[in-house]
């Protein structure tokens, strides 16, 4: 199927970051096509290169190039120029259809079938479900749609200043003519404060194949900024994404060869080889490399819930010079996170947290974390997932924390 | 004196009341301090408890050796920290019992008392003089804690009494709110949502004072002896981990209201009849409120002592935090003594012609009863319909109105309303009413003027004014044009300012229903004022205390009152007031009085009657309080006031003395004894029936409503002597006063002191 393709778009470095997500996320799940990103100019060669050495194909796509008249155009009304840069994937007329992954989704599984679809499928958005979301899409390259699709831009221009708008007023029979076009939402689940059908969430969240980090956060914003502020299942996401991300840096190949080297191979390449194991078959060695990498991710990574609290700043007195000299790093840590000491900010902080916990479910998500480390670490789990619960307001105060059971526990300290 | 309580400690000790030689002996003190001979102090029972911890246990020791002994055991006697949301810190009503309470607790632990609140700069400004730290060891604890990353202050609260304060401010520590919860969590296993900002506020309040006291006690060169009251839900959780850190502290919990009471409530729930059966867990769960009220009843759980306002809170806390509190500790005010002796007769004379110049001005065209048969009532607090009573009080005054009306009384009842709600500032009939009346006044006085000048003039001259000549036609159109502007064809309006939601307003609909709109037929009349009183309005230009003072009775028929500030600022101000059985202040005195209806006292049945039977009786009430003559109400606004030093803090704050005893006690078994004596049937004493008949005229001969003027007569007079009267009560509290802060605890429990029940007999 060679003439088929992801195609992803990066116009920043830090999309750099996002489209290797997407390329690796997607070779992980075997896809079948080429991957193709482009890139606008402004983005640096050495970014260029590390793309290469993931991705079947780099474009730079430069507006500059097209036609006079359009160039013309973009002149008069320079705020088109991004949105026409996404419509520059029409000309990529070497492949015979493409699906456009926007660079902030990650792939959860392997989403080849989304070739057997015509031009032009997408989800609705979940804002407006009669639009369909520009993340995810399948098209045809076709300089003649191209063509028209600037054209329309001038005329028209587009109801929100980006492509979205205008692919939605181009392709206006979308949302009432052939439902084949239509994807299923988790196809392009959008894991932001959008998406507030909760119970819908946790019963279909298991399903998802696509997430898009909808918003001004994306995962490669920082850490600590998605550590303070969102919901477990949003943190989790995250993790997956820097898990892939991670995957990627330890690996970079020595040459950048087309054809990326096998998944084991590569972590085999940073990650210290465990405990002797009985030869496994090929497959199943690699998960296990990964589970591995896996848990020391989690290490490097310390969520909110998994901070050790024994070096809280509370230490009982008499505070020994030890204590308060950990205290002072623990401060140091967080102020060198970004956290301000400032009520009002981590409340706001945990407003949008609230939102997300909103939008995310109470329920764990079937993803590929389902390792080794999460059997282990199962009492702890339940633990978090039951704090989590009373944090957001659903405790199971009928149940597992009557106040019997708390009494129960603090009986156990009053003599 | 002496052999009076020797023989009550030796009862107490289950011992026959025999003064021999033994008691002449140095009681064992565990200092070891001992007093030269001969020891004439009998407390023995105070020696084991005062040797060690604070001074008012002997400060009224009549023995001046004894006295002596203890205060050089003071000096490693224990301290006191006090610890509420609403230090120097105005949220609610637990500022008022702090605030008030502050100079008595100051003047019985010194240096040793230090309020703890959160930093809030705005009130800090205003109230707060920061200074260093006086303490040496508190001074460490609080370096040592702002260099660990909190900002803590230290200051003189600028109060009665000015008390320390050690200020936290929460939020500069709000970053390590996460890894504190996760503490919490691993403690008990109650998590905090993080949507509700007060009780993250509660999490680092309480994390903080905890390691307060923990750094207090580690900066301390020998074990101290620390006592840590705090009150309500929002400081509950540093009680906890006091305890879960095992830190040598005494703990009390007080809590002025259950969190899931006020709910109950608030949402119409048949409540004290259901008590018992509430699904504790879910209702809290069910509210929203299932974190918050987990860390009371925790507190609750884990405190030494529990305590709590008053006994209808304390059934209320029984059943809801089921943990019975160990002693209730009612709520105290600063009593302010006039040196006149009958200054708040004077006071009500003057704040009542007040009154009455605003109901001219809003009754004008209308004046057709007479002001000084006029009766002044009040309702006054939140705007709560229900649980403030509005509602049986609003149904009692159409069924005075009717009462009233069939015995053709020539009382007029105005009842006032003070409940502040959504207004759109005041109506133009109201503000006109009180223009017209300064035009009538400035009418009157123009022609006086006038008037004055011609007089004047004619007696210069050497004549005696010719009177028909003295107001010629032109004041007279003067005084016709003014008369004129009173014509109104309207009624006085029931309500002075404009409703936001005049239609769905539940005072209003009710006066409404009830069709009492101030028609001249209606002998009861009603003003709803839904703002809060102030000196500077233009309409009823009053401070509250003012207008209490001129009203004749306040209405305060609470379905839910914990304590109930309200009628006991009425009651010293020598006010009578209704209050009922489910109040903390009508349960205290229902206690404490023989006859509380004969002090002004009217305490209502809301607890074991139906609504109509409690409306009934409230009518009642009304009814008699309308029949009495002036003079009555004189003499039972004299035995109102008198009460006052019951509500003073001076007689209350024992209550806080003994549950801080316990609470030591109970902590350091080793040093502190305590000798529990039924604590909660904790009378003082009781005023016994006034010995003149009862002012009621339902109690007394008449049987109709009499005529004020009659009251002159010879055979009206009720034997009533107000200084024999007085004595007899001053007599009644001043006794249990001096005796029970030496052994507070043990005193109450014994009940009586043997004056006080001969008394009685």
């Amino acid at each position: 199927m060679a003439d088929e393709a992801f195609v992803t778009l990066a116009t920043t470095e830090s999309y750099c970051m996002g489209a290797t997500v997407v390329a690796r996320s997607l070779q992980r799940h075997g896809t079948t096509r080429s991957i193709v990103a482009m890139v606008t100019p402004n983005v640096s060669q050495k970014s260029r290169l590390d793309l290469e050495s993931v991705f079947d194909e780099v474009i730079v796509v430069d507006m500059m190039d097209s036609e006079d008249r359009y160039h013309l155009a973009l002149l008069e009304r320079p705020e088109l120029g991004i949105t026409f840069t996404k419509i520059h994937c029409w000309t990529l007329t070497h492949y015979s259809k493409c699906v456009f992954l926007d660079a902030d989704t990650l792939v959860l599984c392997n989403v080849d079938e989304l070739f057997e679809r015509d031009e032009l499928t997408a989800a609705p958005d979940p804002g407006w479900p009669d639009c369909f979301n520009s993340g995810v899409f399948v098209f045809k390259p076709s300089l003649h749609t191209h063509a028209r699709l600037l054209d329309h831009a001038l005329q028209h221009g587009s109801f929100d200043g980006g492509d979205q708008g205008l692919l939605n007023s181009f392709f206006s029979s979308w949302p009432h003519t052939d439902i084949a076009k239509h994807l299923p939402f988790i196809y392009n689940l959008s894991a932001s404060s959008i998406y507030t059908y909760l119970p819908a969430f946790q019963h279909f969240g298991h399903n998802a194949k696509i997430v898009h980090f909808l918003g001004a956060m994306k995962p490669w914003s920082s850490h600590s900024q998605w550590e303070a502020g969102h919901s477990h299942t949003m943190r989790r996401f995250v993790s997956l994404w820097w898990r892939e991300y991670d995957t990627q840096q330890h690996t970079t190949p020595p040459a950048p060869g087309k054809e990326p080297p096998h998944d084991s191979e590569r972590t085999q390449l940073h990650t210290t080889p465990p405990a002797p194991l009985k030869e496994p078959s090929h497959d199943s060695e690699r998960t296990q490399q990964v589970s591995t990498q896996d848990q020391e991710q989690e290490a490097r990574m310390p969520f909110t819930e998994e901070l050790d609290t024994s070096d809280s700043l509370l230490a009982l007195s008499p505070i020994t010079e030890e204590q308060r000299s950990l205290v002072e790093r623990h401060r140091e840590e967080f102020s060198h996170t970004g956290c301000t000491p400032v009520l009002e900010e981590s409340k706001s902080s945990e407003r949008e947290q609230s939102e997300d916990l909103k939008s995310l479910g109470t329920e764990d998500l079937k993803d590929s974390d389902t390792s080794a480390a999460d059997i282990t670490q199962q009492p702890d789990r339940e633990q978090l997932e039951r704090r989590r619960l009373w944090e957001a307001g659903h405790a199971d105060y009928l149940g597992r924390d009557s106040f019997q059971n708390i009494q129960m526990m603090l009986d156990c300290f009053l003599e | 004196m002496l052999s009076n309580q020797c023989v009550q400690s030796r009862l107490w000790a289950g011992r026959r009341p025999e003064v021999t030689a033994a008691d002449i002996k140095p009681a064992p003190n565990q200092c070891g301090t001992e007093a030269a001979a001969p020891f004439l102090c009998t407390h023995v029972h105070t020696h084991t408890l005062c040797c060690n911890c604070v001074k008012t246990c002997c400060s009224c020791c009549s023995c001046e050796l004894h006295r002596r002994g203890v205060e050089t055991i003071l000096k490693h006697a224990a301290v006191l920290f006090e610890i509420a949301w609403e230090v120097a810190n105005k949220v609610g009503g637990i500022y008022t019992v702090i605030q008030t309470k502050a100079r008595l607790t100051a003047e019985e632990w010194g240096e040793n008392y230090f309020l703890v609140g959160p930093y809030v700069e705005s009130n800090v400004r205003t109230q707060v003089e920061l200074i260093e730290p006086t303490n040496p060891t508190l001074k460490q604890t609080i370096d040592k804690m702002n260099s660990s990353g909190c900002k803590v202050y230290f200051g003189r609260w600028l109060i009665e009494g000015s008390p320390y304060v050690v200020l936290i401010d929460v939020a500069f520590t709000a970053w390590s709110l996460d890894s504190w919860k996760s503490e919490l969590w691993d403690l008990c296993d109650i998590g905090v949502p993080w949507f509700d900002r007060e009780a993250n506020d509660a999490v680092l309040f309480g994390f903080l004072t905890a390691w307060l006291l923990g750094e207090f006690a580690a900066q301390s060169e020998e074990p101290p002896h620390i006592v840590a009251h705090f009150h309500e839900w929002l400081a509950g959780l540093g009680l906890v981990l006091c305890r879960h850190r095992k830190l040598p502290v005494a703990t009390v919990f007080t809590t002025h209201a259950t969190l899931l009471g006020r709910y109950l409530c608030a949402g119409n729930v048949d409540f004290y009849n259901n008590l018992g059966k509430f699904n504790l867990d879910k209702e809290a769960g069910d509210r929203q409120i299932y974190h918050r009220y987990c860390l009371e009843r925790a507190a609750a759980h884990c405190a030494h002592v529990f305590t709590t306002v008053s006994q209808i809170t304390a059934i209320e806390a029984e059943h809801l935090l089921k943990r019975k509190p160990d002693i209730v500790t009612p709520n105290g005010l600063n009593v302010k003594k006039f040196s006149a002796m009958h200054e708040f007769q004077n006071l009500h004379a003057q704040s009542k012609n007040r009154i009455q110049e605003f109901i001219r001005g809003h009754f004008y065209g209308h004046l057709d009863f007479n002001l000084d048969k006029c009766l002044f009532l009040f309702i006054a607090g939140r705007y709560e319909f229900s649980n403030k009573g509005a509602d049986i009080f609003l149904e009692a005054l159409a069924r005075l109105n009717y009462l009233l009306r069939v015995n053709q009384s020539d009382v007029t009842v105005v009842a006032f309303f003070i409940m502040p709600a959504r207004t759109n500032n005041f109506n133009v009939e109201t503000l006109k009413g009180q223009a017209v009346r300064k035009q009538l006044w400035d009418t009157a006085h123009t022609v006086k003027e006038r008037f004055g000048k011609k007089l004047y003039e004619s007696l210069l001259v050497g004549q005696l004014p010719d009177v028909s000549k003295m107001l010629d036609k032109e004041d007279f159109t003067l005084m016709k044009r003014a008369i004129f502007a009173t014509q109104r064809q309207s009624q006085p309006p029931v309500c002075t300012h404009n409703m936001l939601d005049d239609g769905s307003d539940p005072i209003l609909n009710s006066v409404r229903r009830i069709g009492l709109f101030n028609s001249s037929s209606d002998r009861v009349k009603i003003i709803f004022h839904p703002e809060f009183l102030s000196s500077t309005s233009p309409l009823l230009p009053m401070d509250y205390e003012e207008f209490v003072r001129g009203c004749h009775l306040g209405v305060f028929p609470s379905y839910y009152e914990p304590w109930g500030y309200t009628p006991a600022e009425c009651t010293v101000m020598g006010i009578p007031s209704i209050s009922t059985n489910l109040s903390g202040f009508g349960c205290f005195m229902d206690e404490h009085i023989a006859d509380p209806t004969a002090y002004g006292i009217y305490i209502l049945d809301r607890r074991f009657r139906g609504v109509d039977e409690s409306c009934h009786q409230l009518t009642s009430f009304l009814f008699q309080f309308c029949k009495q003559s002036r003079r009555q109400r004189i003499i039972q606004r004299n035995r109102t006031e008198r009460l006052s030093d019951l509500l003073d803090w001076k007689y209350l704050g024992r209550y806080y003395v003994a549950a801080r005893h316990m609470a030591l006690a109970k902590a350091f078994p080793d040093f502190y004894l305590y000798e529990p004596h039924e604590p909660t049937s904790a009378t003082g004493f009781r005023y016994p029936r006034p010995a003149s008949v009862p002012p009621s005229p339902a109690l007394s001969r008449h049987s109709s409503p009499r005529q004020s003027e009659g009251e002159d007569n010879a055979d009206d007079d009720e034997h009533y002597d107000e200084d024999l009267e007085a004595e007899k009560d001053r007599v009644n509290i001043r006794q249990p006063l001096n005796m029970s802060s030496k052994t507070p605890l043990i005193y109450m429990g014994s009940g009586n002191s043997s004056a006080a029940s001969s008394e009685k007999n």
